[in-house]
């Protein structure tokens, strides 16, 4: 689902965010990504959106080769891959059930189609309730379930997770992990970078460490810190 | 395309964002309304200058002595000289007679029934191309044997005096300022307006950023925000436009219904039709605002949507 070859970044004025990188994520996996701030995570994620390019080296997603990929493309790679980021990014603007059918929109879905659809994903994380409350009215919690709704909603083959439990209490925090196993079940490849040390120690799923841009370690049943 | 899709978007984020929407339509409505009042000055101005310059006529008075055959001589040779435009009107003394009673009114039956003959002479009334012609061309009849002249001068050829000419200098010199004015003007209004949609574009750069995280593609993002900039400025140019048309048409009342008028001031009324504009002067002002404030839009979102 996922391969980088010798992936390399670094940003203008010489931050290095990435260097040397060889991944390989299989189809169906989940995979957490581990490392503290500043180790380059967030890059790794962006690189495979295509938010960023690399320096150097070649990535591949779902089939894609992004370093060939043309830019009029990215908006249909992007469609493949869902994303939950730590501050949500739900449109402030719109109520749980429209931000959930943004989704749909974007890639053209029938309108009948979109009104059996939100509720059904709704009623999965657990928010049929709230539908037409604004992200505003709800709490942190729930606000990270519209948008693992929203990511969820295409049933896209890759879900991308950027320190999904970073801005919510530790209880909440398993409901959601839970959560993403559920999806990671249907077939969806899960890649979740985090700090929640618990979280990675508790679900003995597969680890990649980082560290200054380097993948430091790549183990298959692991736990946050090195058990050496 | 859902083009319901994006309107609804388009009228949603109007109404949410109300604020910036009026600040939005006022802006287009101030920058839309100066340009408005400076076209339409201009085209006062235009249709004053054409009049004036359609009165430039020169009055060639000839002798009751005159034969119809000098006076058909005298015709062809003015339908020959190439500053002449048309051709020369025949002013016959029955004629003068005629426009003299009109221009007395009511009265004329009693002034005019003393008079055993006819007093009015005859005349041609020439029209020339360039008012600057005028001189050389009246300067022929001076000395004409058939022209009704007192001897000793020329009073028997009337054309514009200098007055009337260095009106239209005058005229056509303000003419050009105001097409720098226009200039300035239209270049102030696209500044403002974008500005205006910079800025509100601004404030909703996240989300600009979450519908491009979803697979949003550019034109889908696009969309809502031309429909928004398009009613913004449809708006708020309706409105200046109706404004511009208020105040003009008031003016042209004031003018006409008042004693100014005798001063021989010209308000032209301006309305659908106009002149230069195919589709006339407001509903362009109209239009062009709306484009101005769809195309803005377009331009302001190309930095957030570089990918």
């Amino acid at each position: 689902m996922i391969v980088f070859e010798n992936v390399s970044k670094v940003y203008d004025g010489g931050v290095v965010g990435a260097q040397g990188i060889d991944l390989h994520i299989a189809k169906g996996e989940f995979a957490f990504l581990v490392g503290a701030s500043g180790s380059g995570k967030t890059t790794l994620i962006k690189l495979i959106l295509k938010e960023l390019d690399p320096t150097d080296g070649r990535i591949l997603v779902a089939g894609r080769n992004l370093n060939t990929l043309r830019r009029s493309k990215v908006p249909l790679l992007r469609r493949n891959i869902g994303c939950v980021f730590q501050d949500f990014k739900l449109l402030p603007n719109k109520t749980v059930y429209e931000n959930v059918a943004y989704a749909l929109e974007v890639v053209g879905e029938p309108r009948r189609s979109i009104r059996r659809k939100v509720p059904e994903i709704l009623n999965l994380v657990g928010l049929g309730e709230k539908t037409n409350s604004l992200p505003s009215e709800i709490s942190g919690g729930e606000q990270q379930r519209v948008s693992v709704a929203r990511a969820f909603v295409n049933h896209p083959p890759l879900l991308l997770a950027d320190e999904p439990t970073g801005n919510i209490d530790p209880d909440t925090s398993v409901g959601l992990m839970q959560l993403l196993l559920r999806i990671n079940r249907t077939g969806t490849t899960v890649l979740c970078a985090t700090h929640d040390r618990d979280m990675v120690d508790r679900m003995r799923k597969r680890v990649l460490a980082l560290d200054v841009g380097r993948l430091v370690r790549d183990e298959r049943r692991g736990v946050y810190d090195s058990e050496v | 395309m859902r083009s319901s899709f994006f309107v609804n978007e388009a009228l949603g984020s109007l109404r949410r964002n109300w604020v910036m929407t009026i600040a939005a339509v006022l802006t287009v409505f101030i920058s839309m309304a100066i340009l408005g009042f400076v076209l339409v000055i201009d085209r006062n101005l235009n249709q004053g200058a054409t009049s004036l310059k359609n009165r430039v006529m020169i009055e060639v008075f000839l002798k009751d002595t005159a034969t119809p055959e000098q006076v058909s001589a005298m015709e062809s040779r003015i339908e020959a000289m190439p500053e002449v435009k048309g051709t020369p009107v025949y002013i016959s003394k029955d004629q003068a007679l005629e426009e003299f009673k009109q221009r007395l009114g009511p009265n004329a039956a009693n002034i005019l029934q003393n008079l055993s003959t006819n007093p009015l002479p005859a005349s041609f009334r020439i029209y020339v191309e360039d008012p600057q012609q005028v001189d050389t061309v009246a300067a022929r009849f001076f000395n004409d044997p058939i022209v009704d002249n007192t001897p000793g001068t020329h009073d028997g050829v009337r054309y514009a005096q200098q007055t009337v000419r260095k009106m239209l200098g005058t005229i056509s010199l303000v003419e050009k300022g105001m097409w720098v004015a226009t200039i300035i003007f239209a270049a102030a209004a696209i500044l403002l307006i974008s500005t205006t949609v910079r800025l509100s574009i601004f404030a909703r750069r996240r989300e600009i950023e979450i519908m491009r995280l979803v697979g949003a593609t550019n034109w889908f993002i696009r969309w809502p925000f031309v429909v928004e900039g398009f009613i913004t400025g449809l708006l708020g140019s309706i409105v200046a436009a109706l404004g511009v048309f208020l105040v003009n048409w008031t003016i042209y009342n004031w003018v006409h219904n008042s004693s100014v008028n005798f001063l021989g001031v010209m308000v032209y009324p301006v309305w659908i039709q106009g002149g230069r504009w195919p589709l006339g002067l407001l509903p362009t002002l109209a239009l062009l605002g709306a484009a101005l404030g769809s195309v803005g839009s377009v331009v302001a979102l190309r930095r957030y949507l570089r990918v």
